[in-house]
Formats: C-alpha cells, sequence, structure tokens
C-alpha cells in the first residue's frame, strides 16, 4: 500500500472520486489532493532541499491541464523531477490520450499515464499491482487505458 | 497497529452503545490483538461498514460527477447556441443596415427620379410652349404669306384691271376718235359706226364681266377667312 499519495487535479469532485477508489482498493493510507499545481510547486519547493525525505509524497498524480494554475502536469512532473530531486513516484492521470503530449510526460520523467473515465477502478488497481515496479524504477512507462 | 485495552474497550463501548464505528484511513492502520475475535470481528464489521459507505458515496460522487459533466456540456452547447444566435443576429442586423442603406438609395433614385420627372415635365411644357410659339409663328408666317398672296394677287388684278381699262378705255378712245373723224370728214360711216356701236357693247360687257369676277372671287376669299 502507499504511504502517501498526491493528487493534483483541478476538478475537485474528481477529488472525491479518486479518494474513494483508492480508500476502497486499499491503495494508500493518506491522500492530499490539491487543485493546483502553482500550490504544488509551493509545496515541493519547501520540501526540497531541507526536509527532501519526510513530507512529501511518496507517489503523485498530476492532471494534464489543471485550470486556473500558471503551468500543466507536464510541466509539474518536469519541475518534480528535474527541480524538487525527483525522490516520487509520479504520473499523470488525465482524459487525454493525445499521444503527442503522452511523449512529452515521458520525456519528462512521468511514469504512467492513466485515462481518467468513469470507471477509473480498475486502472487503479492494475496500476496498484504495477506500483513496485515503478517504485523501484524498474517498470516501464505505461499507458492504462 | 495495536491500541490499548483501554482504547479498545472504548471503541467497543461506544460501537455497542451509540453504534458508533472508526472510519477511513486510520481503520487501515488497526490490528486485533491474537486471540481477541471481539476486536477482530468489531474491526471487520467497521471496515464493511466503511467500505460500503465509500462505494455509496463513490456512487453518488459519480453520478455528480456525470450530471456535472452534462451540465457542463449543456452550458457548452447553450454557449454555442448563443454564438450563433449573436452571429445570427450580427448577420440580421447587417442584414438590416444593408436594406436601410438600400431603401436609402431606393429613396434616392425615387428622389432623383421624380426630379427628373419634374425636370421632363417642365421640359415638355416649355416644348410645348415653345411648340405652340412655332405653330404660331407658322400661323403668323402663314398669314403673312396669305395676306402677301392676296397683296400680290390684289395687285395683280389690279394692274389686270388697270390695264384693261386702259385697253378698254384705248380701244373705246381710238374707236370713238375714229368714228368723230368720219364724221367730221364725211367719210362713209356705216362700217365705222356699226363697228364702234358693236366694240363699245363688247368693251362695256367686257368691263362688267371682268369687275364681276373680280368681285366675287374677293368675296370667296373673304368667306374662307371667315370660316378659318
Amino acid at each position: 500500500m502507499i504511504d502517501t499519495l498526491m493528487l493534483i487535479d483541478d476538478e475537485n469532485l474528481f477529488h472525491l472520486v479518486f479518494e474513494d477508489a483508492c480508500s476502497l482498493l486499499d491503495m494508500a493510507l493518506s491522500i492530499e489532493a490539491l487543485d493546483s499545481s502553482d500550490e504544488a510547486d509551493r509545496l515541493f519547493k519547501k520540501w526540497f532541499p531541507n526536509d527532501p525525505d519526510h513530507e512529501r509524497p511518496e507517489c503523485v498524480f498530476v492532471d494534464l491541464n489543471i485550470i486556473g494554475s500558471s503551468f500543466d502536469g507536464i510541466e509539474m512532473i518536469r519541475k518534480v523531477n528535474y527541480e524538487y530531486g525527483n525522490g516520487v513516484v509520479i504520473g499523470i492521470i488525465s482524459s487525454s490520450e493525445d499521444e503527442e503530449e503522452i511523449e512529452k510526460a515521458k520525456k519528462v520523467g512521468a511514469q504512467f499515464w492513466i485515462i481518467k473515465s468513469d470507471d477509473i477502478e480498475p486502472r487503479l488497481e492494475e496500476f496498484k499491482e504495477d506500483y513496485d515496479g515503478y517504485k523501484n524504477r524498474t517498470a516501464p512507462f505505461k499507458v492504462y487505458r | 497497529m495495536k491500541i490499548s485495552k483501554e482504547a479498545r474497550d472504548v471503541l467497543l463501548k461506544v460501537a455497542k452503545e451509540k453504534r458508533i464505528y472508526v472510519e477511513g484511513n486510520f481503520l487501515k492502520l488497526l490490528e486485533a490483538d491474537e486471540g481477541d475475535s471481539e476486536f477482530q470481528k468489531y474491526l471487520d464489521k467497521c471496515k464493511e461498514k466503511d467500505v460500503t459507505t465509500r462505494r455509496k458515496r463513490l456512487e453518488i460522487t459519480k453520478k455528480v460527477q456525470e450530471q456535472n459533466k452534462e451540465l457542463e456540456s449543456a452550458a457548452k452547447e447553450n454557449i454555442r447556441v448563443n454564438k450563433q444566435l449573436e452571429k445570427a443576429l450580427a448577420e440580421a442586423n447587417t442584414s438590416l443596415n444593408d436594406a436601410k442603406t438600400a431603401k436609402k438609395i431606393a429613396e434616392s433614385a425615387k428622389s432623383d427620379m421624380e426630379s427628373a420627372l419634374e425636370e421632363t415635365r417642365l421640359a415638355k411644357e416649355e416644348a410645348d410652349i415653345l411648340r405652340i410659339k412655332a405653330e404660331q409663328a407658322k400661323e403668323i408666317a402663314e398669314t403673312d404669306l396669305s395676306i402677301l398672296q392676296k397683296k400680290t394677287q390684289t395687285e395683280l388684278m389690279g394692274n389686270i384691271v388697270k390695264v384693261a381699262l386702259w385697253v378698254i378705255m384705248g380701244v373705246g378712245v381710238i374707236t370713238t376718235g375714229l368714228y368723230v373723224f368720219v364724221l367730221l370728214y364725211g367719210h362713209d360711216s356705216k362700217i365705222i359706226e356699226s363697228t364702234w356701236s358693236n366694240l363699245f357693247g363688247i368693251l362695256l360687257t367686257n368691263s362688267f364681266s371682268i369687275i364681276g369676277t373680280i368681285m366675287g372671287v374677293k368675296h370667296a376669299t373673304a368667306t374662307q377667312n371667315d370660316k378659318k
């Protein structure tokens, strides 16, 4: 089970869906949901480099287009990986299936891409099974359709 | 995570008396001691309740999310329809403006046409006046010509009459002179006498005939002028 998980998504209603789905799947003990990449950026700045291991989440799910934020999910992943220490399992959760965007995410170090839909649980369950591979950095990039 | 006996008892008591059970992710941390089947049952029940509650909430949330999506879609459709309406309204306004412009042009053309018609009417009136003047001038010219012709005819007739009278008088004088000469000198007057008498009669007759003809012509001319 994932210890701490962060969701960055502008849709507050999806926060509830995600939290309940994760709880039902026994996927994470603690979930922190944010609706802005700016807020996530502020937190990561605070955690790095003084406290790189304790408060930062174990896994981060980022929406591709975060309305009301200064930058999108791909830029968020780039910042986490290249500016804040690259210490988390991180990937995109989005309703988009744009191959170009998927490639961009892969290039900045995203480890997975989960297609957001009404029936999210099967994909999260599959992700949960693959999670150890992501944590150990042995699993390849994967798109959960 | 294992909890103390006091905490365990409190949880069981609250569940029994108040039917309140531990919920949420904290529940995932709790563990029962080995052999403590009562607390294990309690934890299982808590988990069952938590899962039921979560599942219900998840279903409701999903429904709400779906409705939200439908509302967003409807809102987008509304925006699209509104844009179409705005576009149609703008086109209608443009058409209205075009129609107004066309109306103005038509009114201007109508005004020009009325002006042209008025000018035409005035030109026609002027033309009529000119025509009347021309006709009057023509009539005057014709009258003048007629008068001139009459005058010429009258003069000609006068000349003819004069010549004729001179001829008549000359013939009369000559014949009378010859007759007087014959009488004075005692020549044979029989031939000249009858000749003079005949000639005089013929001359008188011709003179009256000429005068009658001239008067008849004058009378006829006067009657024609009166008719005109």
